[in-house]
């Protein structure tokens, strides 16, 4: 973790600082190299909160070894118990990205294109909330696939890049061509990633926080819509016995 | 020769078992091919803001992030299923039907399965490749492909070299997860242009955890000519690297306990 933490520093201050050098230029779209760097940091560390409790293979492996059949018995809903799993496995994360934004964020330096303030933080906690569970019914509908298929991991990998990508956790979004910014807000990807930055960053004003958790919590409730219909059809081809 | 043919026998094997998966099969081909794309959308939206990175233009990059995506596929072809199931064939004591065969174990557990799936992918990176190479302007010299792609594949060895430096650790610690995770994180360090670094990182990048050596050093050479400097930076560092992996690779077999270990 650690390491990971030291590798995208590395990284973002050797790339940023090269951008910015042979560019010629003091703001990259509306970032400052500082307000750029910071981006870089704080979205590894709400990614880190966001993709806390991964369900990696953990949904695949239950159906595929019949693991499943305990959770259909219980009085809980298989995707809420599982939820439940997930929250308790981001408790560390969260801790992690606090002590390591503690010890970075200081050295970091004033920038022009951001405003850490305790406003923003507060108002990052719902963002990152909606987030998370927006990550985790998307991680969903590739799992599911395991009802039919033998394998879903690489599903589940191809959702992990294009959610990287499309939710800004590798450059921000608004850097991305002007012809696809239309795309990119209207799909649920940014909502993963930047949009909780952005917030934590003071960069959104309050009438565009709560559009951007509305629409968060909108996506959250299509996305259930569609795992919804592909969880009961699963079911009905579930052996009980492992695929 | 006697190593060849059994090379020969795990392809045969490896296909057949690929095909038995067919679904599967499909959704390797498309997570790699989303994978590249996504390696050259970042490199695209970069080149929005600034005409040079490390010095080089964005048809310069292309054949650099093109060539470590033909690297990162040979990998994914040849060693990737390998160093997956290598942790739990030492944990389960498995490792014990390796060991007694007439060959190198080393070589067995490196190269056993073939990822037929990956193999269509190294395909299509092979063809990005080739589509890169001929967006640069400019007459191609033929000595300086030489020593690009001779570099490439020096750059898979090293790929491989690094990987199982994080992997043989497992023959202790009986988890290698986290030493893993920090591989992988830390590739990202190659998948940049060497100049981007400053002078000590560099050095760091090219000669203690040589990830530079993987694709950036190769495009280096084919965009300035060889180098000798270059050349026998490369090959002289993949070399002790690969030396030093096989002794600590003996040192960890001494380690190994069978299946209680």
């Amino acid at each position: 973790m650690f390491v990971n933490l030291a590798v995208q520093l590395v990284v973002l201050w050797a790339l940023w600082t090269a951008v910015f050098a042979e560019s010629g230029k003091e703001l990259v779209g509306e970032w400052d190299l500082t307000g750029i760097l910071s981006y870089g940091v704080m979205v590894f560390l709400t990614g880190r909160v966001v993709r806390g409790g991964d369900l990696q293979m953990a949904v695949a492996s239950e159906i595929y070894d019949g693991s499943l059949s305990r959770y259909l018995l219980y009085p809980l809903h298989y995707g809420v118990a599982k939820y439940a799993q997930q929250l308790g496995n981001v408790f560390p994360n969260i801790l992690q990205s606090i002590v390591m934004a503690a010890c970075i964020l200081p050295f970091m330096g004033s920038s022009s294109s951001v405003d850490l303030h305790v406003t923003g933080l507060l108002m990052c906690m719902p963002s990152l909330i909606l987030a998370h569970l927006l990550f985790y019914i998307m991680g969903l509908l590739p799992q599911l696939v395991a009802f039919w298929a033998d394998n879903v991991w690489s599903l589940s990998v191809l959702m992990r890049f294009i959610t990287m990508l499309l939710g800004g956790a590798t450059i921000p979004l608004s850097l991305f061509p002007e012809w696809s910014q239309g795309a990119l807000a209207i799909l649920p990807f940014r909502y993963l990633f930047e949009f909780p930055t952005l917030v934590i960053l003071g960069k959104v004003s309050v009438n565009d926080w709560l559009t951007g958790l509305l629409t968060c919590a909108v996506w959250c409730v299509v996305m259930s819509l569609l795992v919804i219909p592909v969880w009961r059809r699963g079911n009905l081809r579930y052996t009980g016995v492992g695929i | 020769m006697r190593y060849l043919r059994l090379y020969g026998q795990f392809l045969k094997f490896s296909f057949s078992r690929s095909l038995e998966y067919r679904l599967d099969f499909w959704f390797r081909i498309i997570m790699d091919c989303v994978f590249y794309l996504v390696e050259i959308s970042i490199f695209l939206v970069l080149y929005q803001h600034t005409d040079l990175l490390g010095g080089w233009s964005l048809d310069q990059t292309l054949v650099f992030v093109c060539g470590y995506l033909v690297v990162d596929a040979v990998h994914m072809t040849v060693f990737s299923s390998n160093m997956w199931w290598l942790p739990i064939y030492v944990n389960k004591g498995d490792l014990d039907y390796y060991l007694v065969r007439p060959v190198s174990s080393l070589f067995f557990l490196s190269l056993r399965d073939f990822a037929a799936n990956s193999f269509l992918n190294l395909i299509i990176a092979a063809g990005l490749l080739v589509w890169s190479i001929l967006r640069l302007p400019g007459e191609i010299s033929a000595v300086n492909l030489f020593w690009y792609l001779f570099l490439l594949g020096n750059g898979v060895v090293v790929h491989y070299t690094m990987q199982m430096f994080f992997e043989i650790p497992v023959f202790w610690l009986h988890t290698n997860r986290g030493l893993l995770n920090a591989f992988f994180s830390s590739t990202k360090l190659g998948e940049r242009p060497d100049a981007i670094y400053p002078t000590w990182t560099r050095r760091i990048l090219l000669t203690v955890i040589p990830f530079l050596l993987i694709a950036a050093v190769p495009a280096r050479v084919f965009f300035e000519g060889p180098s000798i400097e270059l050349i026998s930076l490369s090959l002289g560092v993949s070399a002790i690297m690969f030396l030093l992996m096989v002794a600590f690779w003996k040192l960890a077999l001494r380690s190994y306990s069978s299946a209680s270990s």
